[in-house]
């Protein structure tokens, strides 16, 4: 195999069917390519077809009532300045947007390649899956649905086919009385992350806790549910307390390594601190303090 | 064989698939404002704009750019009228090395395209791509909101 990343052809498809069409001819010797933020880092030498997909309609954001609908291709600029995202539980969107790298990378990284790199510490998978977002897979052969808990399958590893693309993520509108947030631990404010978490919370209308979805990035190999602990919070009056007994054991659901950002233990620690501020703040947000 | 629109003049350009943008601009083009820093999306070294908006032309593939309007550093100046921004840098010690400064004017012109009010925040926001080694980023800042301030009382552009 080369070792260097040389592919031979670049395509510039303008449909999605074109797009397809290459992909499903090339197989594993292409390889989508859309902000190229990440495969243009990690230049992969195996790659011997681009496929740019940037040019398919697939940067857009609607709302049908039922579900909000997100093309793939949405840069983190488009997520972080879109007026939908101002208010309510989609708050979450545009601040883990505005916590992502710099200015520059903003307006170039879009949200499916966030998602399909596959990188433990990628900050938008954590947000959707407590959105309970699915993404719409297409190829060929058809379509798929397939939920953020289900779709990584280790580090830099997915459910996709070769032959597919992520176009889309589904997002079911949030009960009332819902409240969600992010946090993001970097080394420096657009640093990738140490560990991030985000949460959601619906609260009942007497204040008792319906539904708590909670998430970790950069502490396993794919993005966590800390299921535990949010099988504490469900159908309870959340205190102080409560937040407190949760945070430790989504800590205790973490598997973190140590590499050169930070050791696991001190990522264990963090998960703690993180996983405490995204459930305050989502309560109170629930709470519409 | 690719077309190229970099600052207004359509240049074309035989080009491999894996080429970035930064390398077609340098070696191809002979336009060595943009800076080759990390060659890996950190530094803004090599920032240019893209259709108006500031991007790094090392992780942008040459072909991705045909059919875009693209400025650089270059295409700022009027004959020998710098633009305000490039004057304001000069004139208010904003530039040490200068090995930041193409890619800082580029983001803070987006900017300013968009906003000719911006705060202190929304500069240093803008510039958050742009690493400095020397300035210490407050002259930038400071040469930025000095810029904008003369482009509002109708210096040029
Ligand atoms: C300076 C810098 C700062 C960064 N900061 C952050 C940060 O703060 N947080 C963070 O999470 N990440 C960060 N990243 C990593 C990276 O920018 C993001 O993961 C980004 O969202 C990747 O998107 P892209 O469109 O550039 O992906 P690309 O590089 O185009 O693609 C990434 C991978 O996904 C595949 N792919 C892309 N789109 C699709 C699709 N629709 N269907 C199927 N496969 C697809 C590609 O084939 C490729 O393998 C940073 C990177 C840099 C260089
Ligand atoms: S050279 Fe492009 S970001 Fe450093
Ligand atoms: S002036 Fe030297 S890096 Fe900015």
């Amino acid at each position: 195999m080369r070792k260097f990343f040389r592919p031979r052809e670049y395509f510039k498809p303008e449909t999605l069917e074109e797009a397809l069409n290459l992909l499903a001819k090339y197989g594993e010797s292409a390889r989508p390519i859309a902000g190229g933020t990440d495969l243009l880092v990690k230049k992969p030498p195996e790659v011997e077809y681009l496929i740019d997909i940037a040019s398919l309609p697939l940067d857009y954001i609607k709302n049908d009532g039922e579900y909000l609908k997100i093309g793939s291709l949405s840069t983190f600029h488009s997520i972080e300045t879109s007026s939908l995202f101002k208010e309510g539980a989609y708050r979450i969107l545009a601040e883990s947007a505005h916590d992502f790298g710099q200015a520059t990378v903003k307006n170039m990284a879009t949200i499916g390649g966030n998602v399909c790199s596959a990188v433990p510490s990628a900050d938008f998978p954590p947000v959707l899956m407590v959105l309970d977002a699915k993404a719409k897979i297409v190829s060929l052969a058809g379509e798929r649905i397939v939920s953020m808990e289900e779709f990584f399958a280790g580090v830099r590893k997915t459910v996709l086919r070769s032959d597919e693309l992520l176009v889309e993520f589904q997002i079911p509108k949030p009960p009332p009385h819902t409240g969600a947030a992010f946090y993001k631990l970097g080394r420096t404010s657009v640093d990738i992350a140490l560990v991030n978490a985000a949460a959601r919370i619906t609260l009942r209308s007497d204040g008792v806790c319906e539904d708590a979805r909670i998430a970790l990035g950069a502490v396993a190999p794919t993005p966590i549910r800390a299921k535990g602990a949010e099988k504490l919070l469900r159908k309870k009056e959340i205190d102080e307390a409560l937040v407190e007994e949760a945070s430790q054991t989504a800590s205790e659901e973490t598997k973190p390594i140590s590499d050169v950002r930070s050791s696991a233990e001190y990522r264990k620690e963090m998960s703690k601190v993180l996983v405490k501020r995204v459930l305050q703040k989502s309560l109170k947000r629930a709470k519409g303090e | 064989m690719i077309k190229l629109n970099v600052n207004g003049e359509i240049h074309e350009v035989r080009v491999k698939p894996y080429w970035t943008l930064l390398r077609v601009l340098r070696n191809e083009l002979g336009l060595t404002g943009a800076k080759l820093g990390c060659g890996r999306g950190e530094c803004g070294a090599c920032t240019v704009l893209m259709d108006g908006k500031p991007i790094l032309s090392c992780l942008t593939l040459a072909a991705r750019a045909e059919g875009k309007k693209i400025v650089t550093i270059e295409g700022l100046a009027e004959g020998l009228k710098l633009h305000p921004l490039q004057e304001a840098f000069i004139k208010n010690g904003a530039i040490q090395c200068g090995f930041c400064t193409s890619g800082m004017i580029l983001s803070a012109k987006a900017l300013l395209d968009r906003n000719l009010n911006p705060t202190e925040e929304e500069v240093r926001e803008a510039l958050s791509g742009n690493l400095c080694r020397c300035t210490g980023y407050v002259k930038p800042v400071k040469a930025v909101l000095e810029a904008a301030e003369i482009m509002r009382k109708g210096g040029s552009r």
